[in-house]
C-alpha cells in the first residue's frame, strides 16, 4: 500500500528526514512515534502529496505521491490533521458532503448516492443529530469526528492521521481513535497515524515506527519499541514500563 | 432548508425586483416617462408581439428609452452585478472580509491606465471610443499579474503575501496616477469624475462588448462555488479533499479581475458595491457559496441601478459620481446589518 524507499527530505540546509525506509502493508495500523522535530509530519506532508522528497521515493498504492493528480490521490488516502475543520459557518451535513468531492467531475452535483453515503456516515459516527449545526458552534472533539465522518464518505483506501488527538480531552482522545480502529477493521483500511501520546499508539496500532532525527531508530510491535532504554535514548526521559492491567500492553508512566 | 429550495425562491423574487428598479428607474429622469409606456416600447421591439401592441408614443419618447435610458441602466445592473460576484469570489479566495474588487490593484491599475488616456489624449485609431476602456482594461488585468507573479514563491502564493503585493503595488501606482493627474492640467477633472465612477458614457456597444466577457465568467465562476466552500474549512483540508488550491485559486482570481477590469473599463471605479453587497448576502443566507455566488448577481445588479438613478435624479440636471452614492447608501445599511447580528458571519 505504501512504500518509503531512502526517502530524505531538506529545507534551508536542514535534514528533515534523512534516508527513511519503510513499507506499510494493506490493511495495516501503523503508529510514527518520536519526539517532537522527528520528521513524522513532514513525513506525512509528502504522502499527501503536499510536499516532493529531495531524495528517494514516496509511493502510495504503486505510484509515487506527487504523481497523482490531487483529486486522484483524494480518492486513495485521506488526511485528517491536528487542526481538522475550520470552525467555519457550514452545516455539519454539508462538511461531510464534501467527502464526495474527489468522486465527483468538475461539472457533476452529488446525487442519491452520495446523499445516502453520507446519511450511512452519519449514523456510524454518531452525528445524527448533529446534521444540522454550524462548523463553527461545534467544540474541538465534535469538529474532528466530523472530519473523520467526511474522511469516511472519500471511502479511500489508506487514512493518514496527524496528531487527530492533540487537542482533544481524553474522552474525545479514545472515541476518535475508536471511531478510526472501527472503521479500519470494517473496511479493510490501512492506517498510518502520528500519535504524540505512547500510551494510544501502543494500544491502538499493530506496529509502531519509532523515528528521531529525520531517521527511523526502530520498528516493531509495542513490545518492542515502548521499552525503557528505547525510550530513554529517544526522549532523553525515564519513563516507567508498566503493564496494561486488562489489555497486557506495555503503557508508560512519567 | 436546502439550497436548492432557497434558490428556487430567491431567484424569482431577485429577479422580479431587478426587472422593477430597472423599469422605475428608465421612467425617471429630465422627461418623466410612465412605466406602461417604457414596457410597451420595449415589448414592442419583441418579434411577432409589436403587432398587439398600439404605438401611440413619440418618437422622441423612444429614443429616451431605448438608446439613452436603456442601455444605460443595462449597463449599471451588468456593471454591479460583475463587482458584486468578483467581491464575492476575492473575499472567498483571499480569506478576507475586507477583500473588494479593488484590493489587488486591478482598479489602480485602470485608473491609471484611464488618466493616460484622458491626460495625454491618447486615441488608437483602430479602437476609436474604444481606446479608454480597452487601455483600462490592459492596465487593471497587467497590474493584477504583477501583484500575483510579486506574490508568488516557488510554486505557491501565499494569501497573506498576495494583499501586501496589492497594497505595495497600489501605492507605486497610486503615485504614478498623482503623477500623472498633476501634470494633466484641463483633463484633470475628467480624470477625478472617473475614478469616482459614472456611467454616464453609454451607449449600446459598450453593453454588447462588456456583457459576453462578464456573463462567461460569470458562468464559470458559479461551477467553483464548491470549491470555495472547500477553501474555507482550510487550505490543507481542501487539498486532501481533491482541490488543487493554487490553481483554482489562480483561475478565480482571473475571473474576478477579468470581471472587475471589464467593469472598470466602462464605468470607472466604483467602490462599495464588491465589498457591501457579498457581506449583505452573506449576513442574510450565510457562508454558502453555492447561495452567495448567485445572489451576489442579483444582489450587485439591484443596487447599482438603485444608485445610478439616484445618482442622476437627487441634484438634477446635475449628475452626482456614482462612487460617492454607493458609499452614501452602502456604508450606513452595512453598519445597520453589522451591529443587528450577533453571530461572527466570516
Amino acid at each position: 500500500m505504501i512504500t518509503i524507499e531512502n526517502v530524505s527530505k531538506q529545507v534551508e540546509n536542514k535534514w528533515l528526514l534523512n534516508n527513511v525506509s519503510f513499507k506499510v502493508d494493506e490493511g495495516a495500523c501503523i503508529g510514527l512515534i518520536g519526539p517532537n522535530g522527528a520528521g513524522k509530519s513532514t513525513l506525512m506532508k509528502l504522502l499527501s502529496g503536499l510536499e516532493e522528497p529531495t531524495s528517494g521515493t514516496v509511493k502510495v498504492l504503486g505510484k509515487e505521491a506527487g504523481k497523482w493528480s490531487v483529486k486522484k490521490l483524494a480518492q486513495k488516502v485521506s488526511v485528517l490533521t491536528q487542526d481538522g475543520l475550520a470552525p467555519y459557518p457550514m452545516t455539519v451535513y454539508d462538511a461531510v458532503l464534501m467527502g464526495r468531492y474527489p468522486h465527483l467531475s468538475f461539472f457533476q452535483k452529488e446525487g442519491k448516492e452520495d446523499y445516502k453515503r453520507v446519511e450511512n456516515v452519519l449514523s456510524l459516527t454518531g452525528l445524527e443529530s448533529f446534521r444540522d449545526q454550524m462548523l463553527d458552534t461545534l467544540s474541538g472533539g465534535e469538529r474532528q469526528r466530523v472530519a473523520i465522518a467526511k474522511a469516511m464518505v472519500q471511502e479511500p483506501k489508506v487514512l493518514l492521521l496527524d496528531e487527530p488527538t492533540s487537542y482533544l480531552d481524553i474522552g474525545y482522545q479514545v472515541n476518535v481513535l475508536n471511531l478510526v480502529k472501527e472503521w479500519q477493521r470494517r473496511d479493510q483500511l490501512t492506517v498510518l497515524m502520528v500519535l504524540h501520546d505512547l500510551n494510544l499508539a501502543a494500544q491502538y496500532c499493530d506496529q509502531l515506527i519509532l523515528l528521531n532525527n529525520g531517521e527511523v531508530i526502530k520498528q516493531g510491535t509495542s513490545e518492542d519499541i515502548i521499552e525503557a532504554e528505547t525510550l530513554q535514548t529517544v526522549y532523553q526521559a525515564t519513563p516507567e514500563i508498566i503493564r496494561h492491567p486488562k489489555s497486557n500492553i506495555p503503557q508508560i508512566l512519567l | 432548508m436546502n439550497n436548492r429550495l432557497i434558490l428556487s425562491i430567491t431567484i424569482p423574487v431577485l429577479m422580479i425586483t431587478l426587472l422593477f428598479v430597472m423599469s422605475l428607474a428608465i421612467t425617471v429622469g429630465a422627461a418623466n416617462i410612465n412605466w406602461q409606456t417604457v414596457w410597451q416600447i420595449v415589448i414592442y421591439e419583441l418579434p411577432y408581439i409589436h403587432q398587439w401592441i398600439d404605438s401611440s408614443w413619440s418618437d422622441s419618447t423612444e429614443t429616451i428609452v431605448l438608446d439613452i435610458r436603456m442601455p444605460r441602466v443595462i449597463l449599471a445592473a451588468i456593471v454591479g452585478a460583475a463587482l458584486a460576484l468578483a467581491g464575492a469570489i476575492y473575499q472567498g479566495v483571499l480569506r478576507n472580509p475586507l477583500a473588494d474588487p479593488f484590493i489587488l490593484g486591478v482598479s489602480s491599475g485602470a485608473s491609471f491606465g484611464a488618466a493616460l488616456v484622458f491626460a495625454f489624449g491618447l486615441q488608437v485609431v483602430w479602437l476609436g471610443k474604444f481606446t479608454l476602456p480597452v487601455v483600462a482594461f490592459m492596465f487593471g488585468f497587467g497590474t493584477l499579474m504583477v501583484v500575483y507573479f510579486l506574490a508568488r514563491i516557488g510554486q505557491k502564493v501565499r494569501m497573506e503575501t498576495i494583499i501586501l503585493a496589492g497594497v505595495v503595488v497600489q501605492a507605486f501606482i497610486g503615485a504614478c496616477l498623482s503623477l500623472v493627474m498633476a501634470l494633466a492640467n484641463e483633463q484633470l477633472q475628467t480624470i477625478v469624475f472617473w475614478m469616482m465612477g459614472s456611467l454616464t458614457l453609454t451607449d449600446w456597444s459598450y453593453n454588447q462588448i462588456v456583457l459576453p466577457i462578464i456573463l462567461i465568467c460569470a458562468l464559470i465562476a458559479l461551477f467553483y462555488s464548491r470549491e470555495l466552500n472547500m477553501l474555507g474549512l482550510g487550505e490543507e483540508v481542501a487539498h486532501h479533499s481533491g482541490v488543487s488550491v493554487e490553481r483554482t485559486r489562480f483561475y478565480l482570481l482571473i475571473l474576478a479581475s477579468i470581471m472587475t477590469g471589464a467593469a472598470v473599463s466602462v464605468s470607472g471605479a466604483i467602490g462599495f458595491v464588491g465589498l457591501v453587497v457579498p457581506h449583505i448576502i452573506r449576513l442574510i443566507v450565510g457562508a454558502d457559496y453555492r447561495l452567495i455566488l448567485p445572489l451576489s448577481i442579483f444582489g450587485g445588479a439591484i443596487f447599482l441601478v438603485g444608485a445610478d438613478t439616484l445618482a442622476r435624479v437627487l441634484m438634477a440636471p446635475r449628475e452626482l459620481p456614482l462612487g460617492i452614492i454607493t458609499a452614501f447608501l452602502g456604508a450606513p445599511f452595512f453598519a445597520y446589518l453589522l451591529r443587528r447580528t450577533k453571530r461572527e458571519y466570516f
